[in-house]
């Protein structure tokens, strides 16, 4: 297997130098974000995520499926993220990294078990049908932070997605196509995301929000944090690593708040704009009977 | 950057004989990277990219940008120390490739007793002095006619930037402000007064050092912004990306 290319001595020595004066090499502060970037494709719950040169693609999809019998009222949603050799040549199919492993470890705990997505709602027929909510997650291109844009990218398709509409009527399910009945939306109950602190120094002393690939591998520790923009923590994950002191992390809480609330209201606006760009017309020409010529 | 006559080629096309240089009858054609000769006389391009002749000297060859490295004699590079064996240096040009080796005595005035410590990591300049087809290329760090460093050796200090290797050939250029279209190492240091030194590997290095950390940043982004920006980024929008990255770093 190919090892991961380390960088050369002089980077490592400079990037913790840099970081000492408060630089970095891309010219950001210490607590900012790369630019983050959303397109949503032609399909429901297709999300393209760039953070600088980071890019993962969500693709949320949904299927009938009979429930686990030990949960016969709840639907089935799991989260599927793979590396591909594409990301890097590290990364092989088939053996999962310790980097794979975190990544739908994380993006499990922040979005499944913190209840974003009411799987009760995807119940269909008790014990019978439900739907099977699937997101793949995709990564493009690595260059450092692929938790938090990954799971940005899952709960961006999420909320994009629409499954399609059903009815029950003397106990024969229908679902609809598109073309019969508009899809409808998950029941979505809130917006958790992730927020990844690096630590540098030989204390931990020096944190850094977004950390690029070669901070990344220069850090001597980090954890994320996962939140909804109300401050409600769904995980704090500090997986080994330099020990860090107890008021840093709650300072790194604060951070991480202001950091998911801009990250929801950058969504909701990009949802929005979706919307509008869906909705050519508005309801008149839903209304109108006159068939395209 | 080559005059806006120049064609442009895929992988796979013939070159059309009218624009092989004639001029110059006393001297052989010369093809340069990127050209094949396909026997009997038919001249077929292996990357896409400009097609550039020079009459003067009868050459011709393709200027193309990539990020993959392959080593070929004579070319200054940027290595980093992989490994250490008992009389060679491992050496990585870029990552996922085949290492390169150096030899302990390929340094000035080194000998069996006095050869220099190198650590894991560390990044070297040197000469590429042999590179064969399915053989790992092998470095110098010394003149084999003169028996001097002439600059190469360890780099200590400062930081190594990856670019791409066109900007990479650019730089290398002897004039790379007025052929290359690179002007923003001479910006930063005349018209902004930054004191650094750089070089520059062929393999799409460059090592910047300086005694102030800002001003190593302030390249690197700089390098970065001009890399991004491809040919067409002239002079004077160089000049505005310079004063803004200085206004922007703060001391």
């Amino acid at each position: 297997m190919p090892r991961e290319a380390e960088p050369s001595l002089n980077e490592k020595q400079f990037v913790l130098q840099a970081l000492k004066d408060n630089l970095r090499q891309d010219g950001r502060d210490l607590d900012a974000y790369r630019p983050l970037d959303l397109t949503f494709g032609d399909e429901y719950g297709h999300a393209d995520v760039k953070l600088g040169k980071t890019r993962v693609l969500a693709k949320a999809s949904a299927e009938v499926t009979v429930p686990y019998t030990d949960r016969p009222l709840d639907g089935i949603f799991t989260i599927a993220a793979e590396l591909s050799p594409m990301t890097s040549p590290s990364f092989e199919v088939g053996r999962p990294t310790e980097i794979e492993v975190l990544l739908s470890r994380l993006l499990e705990k922040t979005v499944r078990r913190s209840g974003a997505l009411d799987t009760e709602s995807l119940c269909l027929v008790a014990g019978q049908k439900c739907w099977s909510v699937r997101v793949d997650v995709h990564v493009l291109s690595h260059d450092g932070n692929l938790i938090d844009a990954a799971c940005f990218a899952v709960v961006a398709a999420l909320r994009h997605f629409r499954k399609p509409d059903t009815s029950m009527e003397a106990g024969v399910l229908t679902v609809y196509t598109p073309a019969e009945r508009e899809p409808v939306p998950l029941g979505w109950l809130h917006s958790p995301f992730c927020v990844t602190f690096s630590f540098f120094g030989d204390e931990g002393e020096i944190s850094v929000l977004d950390a690029t690939w070669l901070e990344e591998q220069v850090r001597v520790g980090s954890c994320t944090i996962s939140l909804n923009r109300h401050g409600e923590i769904c995980q704090i994950a500090k997986l080994g690593g330099t020990p860090v002191e107890a008021v840093a992390l709650i300072q790194c809480t604060q951070l991480a708040l202001t950091a998911v609330r801009s990250f929801t209201e950058y969504l909701d606006q990009k949802l929005t704009e979706d919307a509008k760009r869906r909705d050519k017309g508005g309801l008149l020409a839903e209304l109108s009977a006159e068939n395209d010529r | 950057m080559a005059a806006a006559a120049s064609p442009i080629v895929l992988p796979g096309d013939a070159i059309d004989p009218s624009l092989i240089p004639t001029s110059n009858k006393k001297r052989p054609l010369r093809l340069g990277p990127g050209l094949r000769h396909v026997p009997p006389d038919t001249l077929q391009s292996t990357v896409a990219g400009e097609l550039i002749t020079d009459p003067k000297k009868n050459t011709m060859y393709i200027e193309y940008n990539s990020r993959r490295y392959i080593a070929s004699p004579n070319d200054l590079v940027i290595g980093q120390i992989h490994h250490s064996s008992a009389d060679l240096y491992y050496v990585t040009l870029n990552p996922h490739a085949p290492q390169a080796l150096l030899p302990h005595l390929s340094f000035e005035s080194a000998t069996k007793k006095t050869r220099p410590q190198l650590d894991r990591g560390q990044a070297v300049y040197a000469r590429v002095a042999m590179a064969n087809k399915h053989m790992d290329p092998e470095l110098e760090c010394v003149s084999q006619q003169t028996g001097k460093s002439e600059g190469l050796g360890p780099l200590s200090g400062g930081t190594v930037f990856a670019v791409s290797l066109g900007l990479a050939r650019r730089l290398m250029l002897p004039r790379p402000r007025e052929d290359g279209g690179v002007a923003v190492l001479d910006l930063l240091a005349e018209e902004e007064g930054l004191v650094f030194e750089t070089a520059v590997g062929r393999n799409g290095r460059v090592w910047v050092g300086s005694e102030s950390v800002r001003t190593v940043v302030v390249v690197g982004r700089a390098l970065a912004e001009v890399d991004e920006r491809g040919a067409g980024f002239g002079e004077e929008a160089q000049r505005k990306l310079v004063r803004k990255l200085v206004r922007e770093t703060k001391a």
